[in-house]
């Protein structure tokens, strides 16, 4: 069944038609819940909130965007409401960035330590970082970087410009370096500690 | 040409990311460590985001259960479609209820879907006691307890894929290799997690995957014996 034949049927209603659209884009929505969240539970919860929200308001839709974006705007929106929840506030999606990057420009705390991150990443610390990120932030990477979104359509998606997603993108992968950074750090500092009890603590 | 400072680069190096390259930024990556290095991170890490769409899979069949479930009770679908017609679909309202873990719990369906979701409820169970659930409060139990409690389960998974080997091979020989073909992808990957939880027992996001890994064999096992019992 055509995904444009189900969502016709949907719109009336139709069991199949629900299913179809559902293994069309389950995918996609909860790969995309379960990097935001990074527990499995909560990115089953929050697909599931997704989908339901698109089935009752599927009558609505009118074709004004690709369906697949406008599932995509509902299931963003539904995490950010949990991880704003979650944080205990009610604060906008220009809020859930780093305030005082926003305001003032490119972070400056360019210099430091010359670390190379060659060879120390993987998908367990990546994902760690990921999950540090802010909301903000973190959606937009996970749209563009993982899923392969274009700034034009996370620009339609997040309800924001598309300058304004490359710039939160450009953030985001400067905020994880840093934080890959400071993992690596605190990783040299137990091997050093490690290797200091081993030898006793002679050197 | 005029260079360009360290500070000034900051300001090129988004663009830079998108693709744009100026002569002046050009010249000054290719003599500065530093900023060059900067560059390499970033690439590192938009490479590895990338590898990982290719690990994305399909949510777990109990959220379409459950979401069915939900819309039911909500009115939003009605069954319309002929029973030919969903079939042509790959889609019955039968298939529909036998789908996913706690469809094996009604007392009407027969053996194989029963200990199918058996086993799957069983390595759920098995994980909430001593994974991730309750982890924080209880990291000790876990440390010790991811040791002990994933070779029974591990056992019990084989033990179980022995019995839906023996269904599955009464069905269509190319759905049969397409199903022992992803159960080989779930025994790579799984081999893959456990490495890694005894690389590091006390990372937290290893051990979700591993849980999940162990998941996935239990719904991949689970609609392996549905299908050899729907061609018996």
């Amino acid at each position: 069944m055509p995904e444009a034949e189900a969502i016709r049927l949907a719109q009336q209603g139709d069991a199949a038609a629900f299913e179809r659209l559902y293994r069309l884009h389950n995918r996609r929505v909860y790969s995309l819940c379960l990097r935001m969240v990074g527990n499995t539970a909560e990115a089953e919860d929050l697909t599931q909130e997704a989908f339901l929200q698109l089935f009752r308001k599927i009558a609505t839709f009118r074709g004004e965007s690709a369906f697949s974006t406008w599932l995509h705007r509902l299931a963003v929106n539904v995490v950010l409401m949990k991880l704003r929840k979650k944080s205990g506030n009610e604060s906008s999606l220009e809020e859930l960035t780093e305030p005082d990057e926003d305001s003032g420009g490119p972070r400056r705390d360019f210099g430091g330590p010359d670390l190379r991150l060659s060879g120390s990443i993987d998908r367990v610390n990546l994902q760690r970082a990921v999950e540090q990120l802010p909301p903000g932030y973190k959606s937009v990477f996970v749209l563009h970087d993982v899923q392969g979104y274009e700034h034009n359509e996370i620009a339609e998606i997040m309800a924001c410009s598309i300058g304004n997603s490359k710039s939160q993108l450009h953030k985001a992968r400067m905020r994880l370096r840093e934080l890959l950074h400071e993992a690596l750090r605190a990783q040299a500092r137990e091997d050093r500690k490690a290797a200091s009890a081993e030898t006793g603590g002679k050197d | 040409m005029a260079t360009i400072t360290c500070r000034e680069f900051l300001n090129y190096l988004e663009p830079w990311m998108e693709g744009e390259r100026p002569p002046d930024a050009q010249a000054h990556v290719r003599t500065c460590l530093h900023c060059s290095g900067v560059i390499k991170d970033l690439e590192m890490i938009q490479s590895e985001a990338r590898s990982w769409s290719a690990a994305e899979r399909d949510a777990p069949e109990r959220v379409w259960t459950s979401l069915r479930a939900q819309l039911e009770r909500e009115g939003l679908i009605r069954e319309t479609i002929p029973a030919s017609e969903g079939r042509a679909h790959g889609v019955t309202k039968d298939a529909a209820l036998r789908a996913g873990w706690f469809a094996g719990l009604f007392p009407r369906l027969p053996r194989p879907v029963l200990a199918g979701a058996y086993l799957a409820a069983l390595v759920a169970v098995a994980f909430a006691l001593s994974g991730p659930v309750n982890k924080r409060v209880n990291e000790a139990r876990w440390l010790k307890g991811t040791q002990i409690s994933t070779s029974p389960l591990s056992a019990q998974l084989n033990f179980a894929e022995q019995d839906s080997n023996s269904y599955v091979s009464r069905s269509n020989p190319v759905v049969a290799a397409s199903l022992h073909q992803n159960l080989a992808i779930v025994d790579n990957y799984i081999a893959l997690c456990e490495k890694s939880v005894t690389e590091e027992p006390q990372n937290e996001v290893a051990r979700d995957y591993l849980y999940e890994a162990y998941q996935q064999k239990a719904d991949l096992l689970t609609q392996m014996t549905e299908r050899g019992e729907n061609v018996q």
